[in-house]
């Protein structure tokens, strides 16, 4: 295996690594802006011409192999000079207009001047004008003037989709990205560009102008639009009530970006999960319980009516629940667990399907935690099986476990159903589907408010992680199950947090033995 | 001196197949094909010294051993064809006057390499040239000359014509073959280099018109007839020299590698345009060298000679300036066109070029300051050596030279806002 001496320290590498590739292996930062893990090298940025000995000109580490006792200097007064170059022709055509720029903050052109760069401008000239606010797409907005060509958004919709809606137009320092007449950026992964894009010139609609970014608090989690279970990293950030009381804040999720994780989604994630979140401030939100349905009541007097509901159905066998499949393992393990302790019901899990697969991420599976759902609940009954029997009258009591990140993903109630059952429990975020009509309504956290595991389609165990408490009354829906079991005076574990109910978990099914939070980390176990 | 290259240009339909064979033409070709031995020619054009005369006078018989023997893919020649280098001129006499020449030495050549195909990529503004060369393909193969068993020998090879966008990049020759390929024309990093993965990721060998014009010659005549003109060991064989700017007669001259520049202008040239007005300046070799003062006008027209000087042969397109030229002017002028020609690809060159081209037309209109001949030296040295291709050195080493060499004009442009001449 060839051997590189970067800045004296000597680096064994495998054969084809690049310089680029043995540095940040090191923990050692070379500055780039072309350069990205998921996608080929371009050489274009110029940004990490470094010194190897015996060659006349400086080179780019990032498409530089190693080859054995290969001496390369990253430090030197020389590539000092080409850095500090680089960042003068990057910036003598930029607007700079860091103020109202939302990449402000995360902006490689930020970071690199003030590492790399002179501190001043040698440009006296006038700066080239170019498009700005371009619409390119339905997620997407394109900036010419802070673009700096480094191709990435070009490279993405080339190699990773596939779609190529980008491509480079006109040449020189005119040269712009730009789309093809009536062929807009609409893949279903277009919100990657925006990621990858090092500078401000691929801004997202959705989140143009909505915080600067150093207000925004970010939390390692995992998407839950879908079966794949993209890892993501989710920031929430503060809302003006503008209805309210002035100056008074409520925390939102503002954006989600997602987090490398080889295993599951590489650097990517789709545009529907990427904007998952904002049914989570529009749509609307149960605050507070209600007995019945409409009436806040107290949340003791509303549990007390639920346990009575569900206790006195399971004690006559007819008892039936239906649970979201984006629902934690640990709240179905506790619905699971409520169940039983109550005498036992049909537990259904929902099946939410829309599409197919494709070839990169999305899966037709919707549920984030169907796996885990069947490895918790076993050979449960299909949501079909107990609507039909509470059609033919045989369920009493209907408990729901609504969908905590889609509103839209909660079935109503068929009147034919709903006549036939005397009472539905629901217990959920939003106020939707079965939750209309429902007897007793106990608010739940959404997804992002609790801490939980999913298990992909793959049966990777990951954690999802709560990013903001609760809003109103809500709570974990494992907290609700416990609750309402002692309110029934049923015999199950009175559990104080998410790890609790993962231990107890870890410890009576056998996929998720041995895991905890820990164990589980921030890329997940695999267990399938 | 035997003109060689340019043996049939002045000829009644020189651009003739008719014409081409009462001259002989077609002869090497069947030679190397009856001799059945390719590593015959690769070894003849070795021993030559033949070096590529599209501008960096690689050895050409050395770049064609660099094709792989073992690989599965199919082989290409290119003939570059895409002529764009202002002042240069020459590879269009042949390939409008003596087009079967051209296409004799591709095919020799592809034969020589194993090559399945010989692409001809012809810049777009060479109109006359393609139509031309459209035909002479045409009477190629209907001679089977070229095609599928070519004169019988069993060797396969076809005659592509390409004709370009205008787009000076596409000389470069991975820029070239991005555009033949139909992509953008944007260089690619090397390595891989076109003989590892070049045309479509196949071995690939480039090679300048005039370069391959020269092969038919050197398998019929031999390599010690080659090496017994010019300079040899190093500059050898027959050359041609684009002459332009304040010359009497302007035009393309064949002469032995090695000219003395003085010699092309006085003898060849007729001598500076006006008596009156002496040379000031020449550009030896296409707008992208190192200009020359008069005092150093002294030097070889070759390879070896001029680097000496610290310039290059180039495309020996020589631009003589007298001393009517203003050289701030002129170097604007050159610094516009590469800024309108760089590709945009690499910061250096997109951001560079434009910057020199505005710093230059800023002290050409009077408006220059103190600190910009340093500026402007600074500017095209953070270019030198840091762009993906050769077109940032080409646009760096010409705005350098002229600021060094002349610089007491820009200052005068400066200090006293216009012109002296």
């Amino acid at each position: 295996m060839p051997k590189l001496i970067l800045d004296g320290e000597e680096i064994e590498v495998a054969q084809g690594t690049t310089v680029l590739a043995a540095a940040l292996s090191r923990g050692r930062e070379i500055p780039r802006y072309c350069w990205h893990p998921g996608l080929s090298v371009a050489g274009n940025c110029r940004m990490c011409l470094v010194e190897v000995e015996k060659s006349p000109k400086l080179v780019i580490a990032c498409a530089t192999q190693v080859a054995d006792r290969m001496v390369v200097r990253t430090e030197t007064d020389r590539v000092k000079k080409a850095r500090a170059a680089m960042m003068e022709f990057f910036l003598i055509n930029h607007p700079l207009d860091c103020p109202i720029c939302d990449q402000a903050g995360e902006c490689r052109l930020q970071e690199y001047a003030v590492e790399h760069g002179a501190g001043r401008s040698r440009f006296v000239e006038t700066k080239l004008a170019l498009s700005k606010a371009v619409d390119i797409g339905p997620h997407v907005l394109l900036d010419q003037e802070r673009c700096i060509q480094c191709s990435r958004c070009v490279r993405f919709c080339g190699e990773v989709t596939g779609t190529s809606e980008l491509a480079f137009m006109s040449r020189g320092e005119r040269t712009v990205i730009g789309i093809y007449p009536g062929r807009p950026l609409d893949n279903a992964y277009s919100g990657n560009v925006v990621d990858i894009c090092p500078v401000g010139a691929l801004t997202l609609k959705e989140f143009r102008f909505e915080t600067r970014v150093w207000y925004l608090r970010n939390t390692p989690s995992v998407c839950a639009a879908c079966a794949r279970g993209c890892n993501v990293l989710v920031a929430v950030g503060q809302q003006q009530v503008l209805m309210t009381t002035p100056g008074q804040t409520d925390d939102r999720v503002k954006r989600i970006v997602p987090r490398t994780n080889e295993e599951v989604n590489g650097h990517w994630m789709c545009d529907e999960g990427r904007l998952s979140y904002r049914r989570l401030s529009v749509a609307p939100r149960l605050a507070t319980a209600e007995s019945p349905a409409g009436s806040p009541a107290e949340w003791d007097d509303a549990i007390a009516s639920a346990a009575a509901l569900l206790g006195d159905a399971a004690a006559a066998g007819r008892l039936a629940a239906i649970l979201s499949p984006r629902l934690t393992a640990e709240d179905l393990y506790a619905w699971r667990r409520l169940i039983e302790a109550l005498g036992g019901g049909r537990a259904s899990v929902r099946r939410i399907a829309r599409g197919e697969d494709d070839a990169l991420l999305i899966r037709a599976d919707k549920g984030a935690n169907s796996e885990g759902a069947a490895w918790i609940l076993g050979e449960a009954a299909t949501e079909a099986e107990v609507l039909d029997a509470a059609v033919r009258g045989e369920v009493a009591a209907l408990l729901v476990a609504g969908d905590p990140l889609d509103p839209g993903d909660t079935a109503a109630l068929d009147p034919a159903v709903r006549s036939r059952v005397a009472s539905v429990v629901f217990v959920g975020p939003f106020l939707s589907g079965a939750a209309e009509g429902a007897d007793v309504r106990l608010p739940a956290a959404a997804w992002a408010e609790e801490d939980g595991s999913f298990v992909n389609f793959d049966g990777r165990v990951q954690r999802v992680r709560r990013c903001h408490p609760p809003r109103g009354e809500g709570r974990p829906g494992w907290r609700v199950a416990c609750d309402l079991a002692a309110a029934a005076k049923a015999e199950m574990p009175q559990w104080t947090s998410a790890d609790e109910v993962l231990a107890a978990l870890a410890a009576s099914v056998e996929r998720f033995r041995g895991l905890d939070a820990a164990t589980i980390g921030l890329l997940g176990v695999s267990r399938g | 001196m035997e003109r060689i290259l340019t043996r049939n240009v002045d000829k009644e339909g020189s651009d003739t197949l008719a014409v081409y064979e009462a001259g002989g033409g077609y002869e090497a070709l069947r030679g190397a094909l009856r001799s059945g031995s390719p590593e015959k020619v690769v070894d003849e054009v070795k021993k030559s010294g033949l070096r590529g005369r599209g501008g960096a006078g690689f050895p050409t018989g050395l770049k064609w051993s660099f094709m792989p023997k073992d690989s599965p893919k199919p082989r290409y020649l290119i003939c570059n064809a895409d002529e764009s280098e202002p002042g240069t001129f020459k590879d269009r006499v042949l390939l409008e006057k003596d087009p079967h020449l051209v296409l004799e030495g591709c095919l020799i050549s592809a034969y020589a390499m194993g090559a399945r195909a010989a692409f001809i990529y012809i810049r777009g503004e060479y109109v006359l040239a393609s139509r031309i060369l459209e035909r002479a393909i045409e009477e190629a193969y209907a001679k089977r000359y070229a095609g599928r068993n070519v004169l019988g020998s069993g060797f396969d090879c076809d005659l592509i014509l390409h004709v370009g966008a205008g787009a000076y990049i596409c000389g470069e020759e991975t820029s070239l073959m991005s555009s033949l390929e139909g992509n953008r024309g944007y260089p690619r990093l090397k390595p891989p280099f076109p003989a590892q993965a070049g045309l479509w990721g196949c071995p690939t060998t480039i090679n300048n018109v005039e370069t391959l014009a020269n092969v038919p010659f050197i398998v019929e005549r031999g390599a010690s007839w080659f090496l017994s003109i010019g300079k040899p060991p190093k500059n050898t064989g027959p050359k041609l020299y684009a002459l332009s700017g304040h010359v009497k007669r302007p035009g393309v001259y064949e002469a032995p590698l090695g000219l003395a520049l003085r010699e092309l202008i006085r003898d060849l040239g007729g001598g500076m345009l006006r008596d009156d007005r002496p040379l000031k300046a020449v550009i030896p070799g296409g707008s992208s060298v190192p200009v020359l003062t008069a005092d150093e006008c002294d030097v070889d027209l070759d390879f070896d000679s001029l680097a000496a000087k610290g310039s290059m042969l180039g495309s020996a397109g020589v631009i003589v300036m007298d001393s009517s030229t203003c050289m701030v002017k002129a170097i604007e002028r050159v610094a516009h066109f590469y800024a309108h020609e760089s590709c945009g690809q690499c910061t250096p060159c997109r951001e560079g070029c434009g910057w020199m081209e505005r710093i230059l037309s800023r002290i050409e209109r009077g408006e220059g300051r103190q600190e910009d001949m340093d500026l402007l030296l600074d500017v095209s040295s953070n270019i030198l050596g840091n762009t993906i291709c050769p077109l940032g050195d080409a646009a760096a080493m010409p705005v350098a030279s002229f600021v060094t060499k002349f610089r007491p004009e820009f200052q005068h442009h400066v200090t006293h806002k216009k012109c002296r001449v």
